[in-house]
């Protein structure tokens, strides 16, 4: 069955409707990334900071929802009797919201100003329906900007929007910017050297002191002490606005981006004088200077007979780079150096997460320093300002963020943008997909991948030699996209996790790119299959394939991107990947493309379930603790996620699979920990001991997975007076079991059985059920409850960094885990410690 | 000798005088010749020379067995592209049968194979060959830092009134204690710039440097305004305003400054950075403006970084030198005031009259460790300051292309020696 429309469907509460009547791409629609105007989005949004600079203009706004699902009538119940912390779980002062990046040229000012005012962004999004009318604008509204322009512009905003600048600092917002990024967002910082992007974890208690250089169209060089605490000690004249400014006299270039993409393909040598051109090809060893170490920039155009018109424009625009990053590189670490500082983090626009830019910065700082210092840069790099302006405004709720409550997501644009300017999003389905039908033909010329030229195969180290050029011939091909902050308040960091610091919950670590390949081949193969159901689960009609091709075509571009460039929306690991698909999924409003396969899976393990616990009723304890733990493994094979389990969940009825599959999983296993946890449960020496209090169950499939596999087990720990509580994703992902299914599930199955029953009951479970024994029948008392929680996230992995608040609340007293499934256990927290004892299975 | 000077007087100067020690720093972009001509007892039309021959403390040392040294140093330069025109100067005026040979003009000389000449620069690898098979000499080949460290020592300790200050346009000349020169930070900038903490004669090591120097002015100069050479552009720098392409402070802010972090509206705060929204192409600014442009860029960036490194090993005194300063009262201005603001005046910029010579000084002086030790003027006392200023001012000599070879060359002289 279809969605009604896409206006009732938003079970993640992160989507906000958009209003997208008139909607219209601005200029020209072949553009790469084209602005579109909706203008008469009313989306919630509040809270538009600007920082106007030189040569962009960089905007960064929040867009608060409402929590939707709380419509949801039988979520909230299940929630209600569920019997934890339903008390402040909504309590919340901040709302979540999403936190927007945006940029335009300086000169481009105009669609700057239509853009706010086509999204009302200078209203701060209050009562913003009544501003789409002829109603005046509203003398009092303020919006917080920095940069040169906050000054310059101030009159031109008041004009045209009716609204005051308030100008904030622009040092203070830098910092304050920087400050936010690193510690706000994992990931944030990475080093580039040699063509080689490596992300650093950084530790928000040991941050300071650093020294931030911004590289706008100018350069500033700022000693960062603490929040609020710093000095600019130094800059340049040398920047952004001189390599952009030379480069259009020299080579005609008509932007920014089209300059830096002619370095991608230059040749610096013949142009500039290198220490072999003076010294007739021999290296000045004595003093530590090769043969192809630049001596002076533009030397050589001093003695040729050549004019302008026979230098290549490539050659002139990578000249002017090295010539500008090296010398940037080089103040930077010499005032580093002053100070004492070992971290320098470069960010602003210059750098657009410009490979060979990073690396000339990088070998600059690394010679100087003889590797004492080392060049890092940041994601965010050009909204740094904006960013720090948009922290001024005390309103936004934003104090006491937390990196746990911020998801990154990266929509279905993002390949095709990446560190461009553009617009947000869009926003409608329509929009999407015919933007995306259009730039298929653009797409594929644009995502293409690029034959890859094999590293440190050119000879010469160094800076002298541009190793991360010639790899790829995009130009934004090592550019670092910027998603959308989601902030999601609920969020929490899972309290049983033995160290949060150092968890990392990926396994797998995509940055090693035979596995990068084997991922990408495997989500690639699995692509049509998934498209195939995902258009059947939404009634196979005209409108759910349009939607399925675009999907395939999103995310195959994600895939595209990714290759080249791994690192292109953060630190990559599987579960990112995963999640990514999920995401993309939703955006095209496929939001459970497994509904009915797991419909059809789950009735048919609900109709064997009593079979099977018959049977395990039957074994003596020990017996039946290792039948039901190979029972877990063998029933999650059913597994849609594994291309393998496809073919053969066709051959025969579940029961027999399951059955068939148990006994093949004789121990011992690959990993192996059964006898320690059997003594655990049932003891030795005739000691019993004492039963865990509270067990967490992640479960993983529908279908004979949960039912077959974890629901017995369940049984068995409530069997012995623990209390279960089943933990399942909030989204669908896959056909994951969700915590809106789940009690459904419980539900069929304890008509069959009294001890689920009697626990599902005490959990609050049984809606139905629940009615009748509220007449004073206490009999549900004599169990331990059965219970179920969300886990917050949409993904077959799981980040335990980042989980419900109902998730945390319920771990607090948990004292066993048990992880089941390969997303979970294996793919993630595979390495994962916890405060309590724990079963990855 | 004066700039003006005319071939048949040169030669007049010349006949009869005794050329010896021949030194070259071949650069990047410059050739720069030192050689010493020896005065002998011909009558010198030249009243200054005879003044000076007679006033000059002569050299006596007894192990060299030279009783009496009296002589001028001349100066001269040609662009590394020409080295052709620099080969045919060296022919011409014989000077690489120096040495102790005596010869008297328009004799025909014998070339000895094996004559060596001391050279230093890059070029001194590069077109080792070229003079072997044009001139049949081979270079004797001295370390580079070597030489403009011996070289800047020597004009420091035995030329009076060779270093000054330059702030505000005045030049001020600063005498230097020979006993506290060290240590200095010597800043030479050439076609690039190395930057060289002085610790003693000989004790020395480069800590930095830039690639953006004086090729990367005249280099970008020639692409940007078509300047036929370096001195034109130079000269056009002074007329020029780079206000209309440099992106002021006061342009970001709207005419105000930026006064807490202490940033003046005429500040700069991005070079060329009006050239990108304008839409002006590169037609539309003035050649003028462009130079002044490039001019400050790469002074100020020189100036920067050079007290970078001062400041990084304690170092107050800051010398410059390098054909890229030639005697620019702009050029020197901008090093100055970058010194002087970025270490709120506790550093100060020197610049050397020699500017240029260093390097082929310095391997000149190399003569002297071989046959001519003790040619060190101990006691070499400057009693011409008058000559020695107009000397000085030849300096600026310009590098034209054209082809009078003898109008090129002449660069100043140093008495004293």
């Amino acid at each position: 069955m279809a969605p009604p429309a896409s206006n009732s469907i938003h079970r993640s509460g992160s989507r906000p409707q958009l209003d997208l009547s008139k909607a219209a791409i601005q200029g020209n629609s072949e553009e790469r990334d084209p602005t579109i105007l909706l203008p008469n989005q009313s989306d919630d949004i509040s809270h538009l900071a600007l920082d106007i600079g030189g040569s962009l203009i960089k905007l960064v706004y929040f867009s608060r929802h409402e929590d939707r699902s709380s419509d949801d009538k039988r979520k909230k119940t299940v929630k209600e009797r569920l019997g934890i912390s339903n008390g402040n779980r909504r309590s919340y002062p901040i709302l979540g919201g999403r936190l927007h990046f945006v940029k335009f040229e300086t000169s481009k000012l105009n669609e700057c100003l239509d853009f706010i005012s086509s999204k009302q962004l200078h209203r701060g999004g209050i009562d913003s329906h009544r501003w789409n009318s002829e109603a005046p604008a509203n003398e009092n509204a303020v919006i917080k900007a920095t940069g040169g322009g906050a000054f310059k512009f101030a009159d031109i905003f008041k004009e045209r929007l009716g609204v005051s600048i308030d100008k904030e600092d622009e040092m203070d917002c830098l910092v304050a910017g920087a400050n936010f990024l690193l510690k706000a967002i994992r990931h944030e910082a990475f080093t580039h050297m040699e063509g080689h992007k490596e992300f650093v974890q950084i530790d928000p208690n040991d941050l300071f002191p650093y020294l931030l250089v911004n590289i706008g169209s100018g350069v500033s060089m700022i000693k960062v002490d603490g929040e609020g605490k710093f000095q600019r000690v130094s800059g340049t004249n040398v920047g952004g606005g001189t390599y952009w400014g030379l480069g259009r006299l020299l080579t005609k270039c008509k932007s920014f981006d089209e300059l830096l993409e002619l370095s991608q393909r230059g040749d610096n040598r013949t142009i500039d004088m290198l220490v072999g051109d003076i010294y007739g090809g021999m290296d000045y060893s004595k003093i530590g200077l090769s043969a192809s170490t630049i001596a002076s920039s533009f030397g050589k155009a001093i003695s040729d007979k050549k004019e302008l018109e026979d230098y290549r424009p490539e050659d002139i625009s990578l000249s002017l780079l090295r010539m500008i990053s090296y010398n940037i590189g080089q103040i930077s670490y010499l005032n580093a150096l002053r100070f004492g500082l070992k971290r320098i983090f470069f960010g602003g626009f210059f750098i657009r997460g410009h490979a060979y830019t990073m690396d000339t910065i990088s070998f600059a700082v690394q010679f100087w320093s003889q590797g004492e210092a080392q060049a890092m840069f940041l994601r965010h790099e050009g909204f740094l300002g904006a960013l720090g302006a948009f922290m001024s405004n005390e309103k936004h709720g934003l104090d006491d963020l937390m990196v746990h409550q911020l998801v990154e997501r990266f929509p279905m644009g993002a390949p095709y943008t990446g560190g461009k300017i553009h617009g947000p999003p869009l926003g409608d389905l329509n929009e999407k997909i015919s933007w995306m039908e259009k730039f298929v033909l653009k797409g594929t010329e644009i995502t293409a991948p690029v034959p890859m030229a094999p590293h440190g195969t050119t000879g010469l180290g160094g800076f002298e030699v541009p190793s991360s050029k010639g790899c790829t011939l995009r130009s934004d091909a090592s550019a670092l996209n910027v998603g959308v902050l989601h902030l999601v308040p609920t969020l929490e960091v899972f309290p049983l996790l033995a160290d949060p610091k150092m968890y990392e919950p990926n396994t797998i670590d995509l940055s090693d790119h035979s596995e990068l390949e084997y991922w990408f081949t495997v989500l690639s193969e699995h692509l049509p299959d998934l498209v195939d159901k995902a258009v059947a689960s939404e009634g196979g009609t005209d409108d759910a394939k349009r939607r399925g091709d675009a999907f395939a075509r999103a995310f195959s571009a994600h895939l595209a991107r990714l290759m080249e460039e791994p690192a292109a929306y953060g630190k990559l690991g599987l579960a990112n990947l995963l999640e990514l698909r999920e995401e993309c999924l939703r955006e095209f409003q496929f939001h459970d493309a497994y509904r009915s396969i797991k419909q059809r899976e789950n009735e048919a393990s609900l109709a064997v379930l009593p079979d099977l616990l018959m049977e395990l009723d039957r074994m003596d304890e020990e017996a039946r603790l290792l039948t039901l733990i190979e029972g877990v493994l063998a029933a999650n094979i059913f597994d849609w996620g594994s291309r393998a389990c496809v073919d053969l969940y066709h051959k025969g009825t579940i029961i027999e699979i399951y059955r068939m599959s148990r006994d093949k999983m004789q121990r011992p296993w690959r990993v192996d920990d059964f006898d320690l946890f059997k003594e655990r449960m049932l003891g030795s020496k005739g000691k019993k001991p004492r039963p865990h209090k509270r067990a967490l169950l992640f479960v993983d499939n529908s279908g004979a997975d949960v039912i077959l596999g974890m629901l017995p087990l369940a049984r068995e720990l409530l069997r012995r007076g623990t209390e279960v509580v089943l933990v399942a994703n909030s989204l669908p992902a896959l056909n994951d079991v969700t915590a809106m299914e789940l009690p459904d599930i419980v539900a069929e199955a304890a008509k069959h059985c009294d001890i689920l029953r009697r626990a599902a009951e005490a959990g609050g479970l049984l809606v139905d059920a629940m009615n009748n024994t509220l007449d004073g029948s206490k009999e549900n008392s004599s169990s331990v409850p059965l219970m179920v929680v969300e886990n917050g996230c949409g993904s077959p992995c799981i980040d335990l960094r980042q989980v419900s608040s109902e998730l945390a609340a319920a771990a607090k007293d948990a004292d066993l885990i048990i992880l089941e499934g390969m997303g979970r256990a294996l793919h993630t927290n595979f390495n994962a410690r916890f405060k309590c004892d724990a079963l990855k299975i | 000798m004066d700039l003006q000077d005319d071939v048949s007087n040169q030669q007049n100067s010349e006949r009869g005088s005794q050329i010896s020690h021949l030194a070259l720093d071949i650069g990047g972009s410059l050739v720069k010749l030192v050689y010493f001509s020896r005065n002998n007892d011909s009558r010198r039309d030249d009243d200054n020379e005879q003044r000076s021959r007679n006033e000059c403390l002569g050299v006596s040392d007894s192990d060299t067995c030279q009783p009496f040294l009296d002589g001028r140093l001349h100066f001269a330069k040609f662009e590394t592209s020409k080295i052709n025109d620099c080969l045919e100067f060296i022919c011409s005026k014989k000077l690489h049968l120096g040495g102790t040979l005596l010869f008297i003009p328009w004799t025909v000389i014998v070339r000895y194979p094996n004559t060596c000449l001391q050279a230093t620069g890059g070029g001194a690898y590069k077109f080792a060959d070229l003079f072997k098979e044009k001139l049949g000499i081979c270079f004797d080949k001295e370390d580079e830092m070597d030489c403009l460290v011996t070289g800047a020592n020597f004009l420091l300790k035995v030329v009076h009134q060779e270093a000054f200050t330059y702030l505000d346009g005045q030049k001020e000349f600063v005498q230097i204690d020979h006993n506290d020169l060290y240590p200095y930070l010597l800043v030479n900038i050439g076609s690039g710039v190395s930057m060289i903490k002085v610790d003693g004669d000989g004790k020395f090591e480069r800590v930095s440097g830039t690639n953006l120097g004086g090729g990367t002015f005249w280099g970008l100069g020639r692409l940007l305004t078509k300047c036929k050479n370096f001195d034109e552009l130079l000269e056009l720098s002074h007329q020029g305003n780079n206000r209309v392409i440099d992106m002021l402070v006061g342009d970001i802010y709207g005419g105000t400054e930026y006064a807490k972090i202490g940033l003046s509206a005429t500040t700069i705060a991005s070079s060329f950075g009006k050239a990108i929204s304008d839409n002006k192409e590169l037609e539309d600014y003035k050649a003028e403006d462009i130079s002044r442009s490039l001019l400050r860029m790469i002074s100020n960036n020189i100036g920067q970084i050079s007290y970078l490194n001062a400041l990084r090993f304690g170092l107050k005194r800051i010398i410059f030198a390098g054909f890229f300063i030639r005697g620019q009262a702009y050029t020197m201005d901008t090093i100055s005031v970058a010194v002087h603001y970025w270490s709120n005046g506790e550093a100060k910029a020197m610049f050397l009259r020699h500017e240029g010579f260093l390097g082929a000084l310095g391997a000149f002086r190399s003569y002297e460790k071989q046959s001519l030790d003790g040619l060190m003027v101990h006691k070499t006392v400057q009693k011409n300051p008058s000559s020695i200023s107009s000397a000085g001012d030849k300096s600026c000599c310009s590098l034209n292309s054209d082809s009078k070879n003898e109008n090129e060359h002449s660069g100043c002289s140093v008495y004293g020696m």
